[in-house]
């Protein structure tokens, strides 16, 4: 398959005007998840942090809602 | 991260009133896999992370306005396969990514990788004829001494002979 038709198909496929023979194929390869890629603890804790600091930023979710103070208890608490 | 364990639902139902915890709570829980799938499907991490940060930011801003029967796992896939489908489709627009393109993508839409991935994964089963084989096969692999299930019987049941006896023995009474 050329790229161009795939192109074109892809373009089809997103402005929900695909046939079903297309639509079978993109979904196909969609659900192929065949190997597991996975990330190390420390990769996956940099992302994670990297990632939710983009969404803080774009949204600033935290000035607008600040956390609450945790009780001295529940603070105490969580050390156990 | 809250030790309580909280259902998708409830965490949902915090969101609505602005919960930035339980949001976040939600971002832990699917972040990482949303990232793999993209990563897999698209090969680089910046895309994988643009789309990641585009959902969660629409379910930020969108909270307010969630269906009361929301399923979020679902909501998930369908985003991250429509968004992916998306940049896919502005990489092919894109002119400076042929080599990814020719190599990967077109091989993965052909017609026998996609019926090589719709095959069932086939399970390997051996049939086991004597059970006492596999126990020394996996004696000789983890180096320890392979005993066969009768002499275990019947040391067990030596043992136990053993141990009823002398608790008899204890237990006789003095009479």
């Amino acid at each position: 398959m050329k790229a161009q038709i795939l192109h074109s198909k892809l373009e089809r496929y997103v402005n929900g005007k695909s046939m079903p023979a297309e639509t079978r194929q993109i979904q196909a390869w969609l659900s192929c998840t065949s190997t597991d890629a996975q990330l190390s603890p420390e990769q996956r804790s940099l992302l994670e942090l990297e990632i939710l600091q983009e969404i803080q930023a774009y949204t600033a979710y935290p000035l607008f809602f600040p956390k609450k103070e945790k009780p001295w208890w529940q603070k105490i608490a969580a050390l156990f | 991260m809250s030790r309580i364990y909280s259902t998708d639902q409830t965490l949902i139902d915090r969101l609505s009133l602005n919960d930035t915890e339980a949001f976040e709570e939600l971002y832990r829980r699917y972040w990482n896999s949303l990232y793999l799938y993209c990563l897999k499907k698209l090969l680089t991490s910046e895309d994988a992370k643009i789309i990641v940060r585009t959902i969660f930011i629409n379910i930020w801003e969108t909270r307010h306005s969630l269906p009361v029967s929301f399923s979020l796992s679902k909501h998930l896939y369908e985003e991250v396969r429509k968004t992916v489908v998306q940049c896919l489709s502005q990489k092919l627009s894109d002119a400076t990514n042929e080599s990814y393109i020719e190599k990967r993508l077109l091989a993965e839409f052909s017609v026998q990788s996609l019926l090589a991935a719709r095959k069932p994964v086939t399970k390997k089963y051996t049939v086991i004829n004597k059970p006492s084989e596999l126990i020394r096969q996996q004696a000789g692999q983890t180096g320890t001494e392979h005993y066969s299930t009768l002499t275990t019987v019947k040391w067990m049941f030596q043992s136990l002979t053993d141990k009823l006896s002398l608790t008899n023995i204890l237990s006789y009474p003095k009479n």
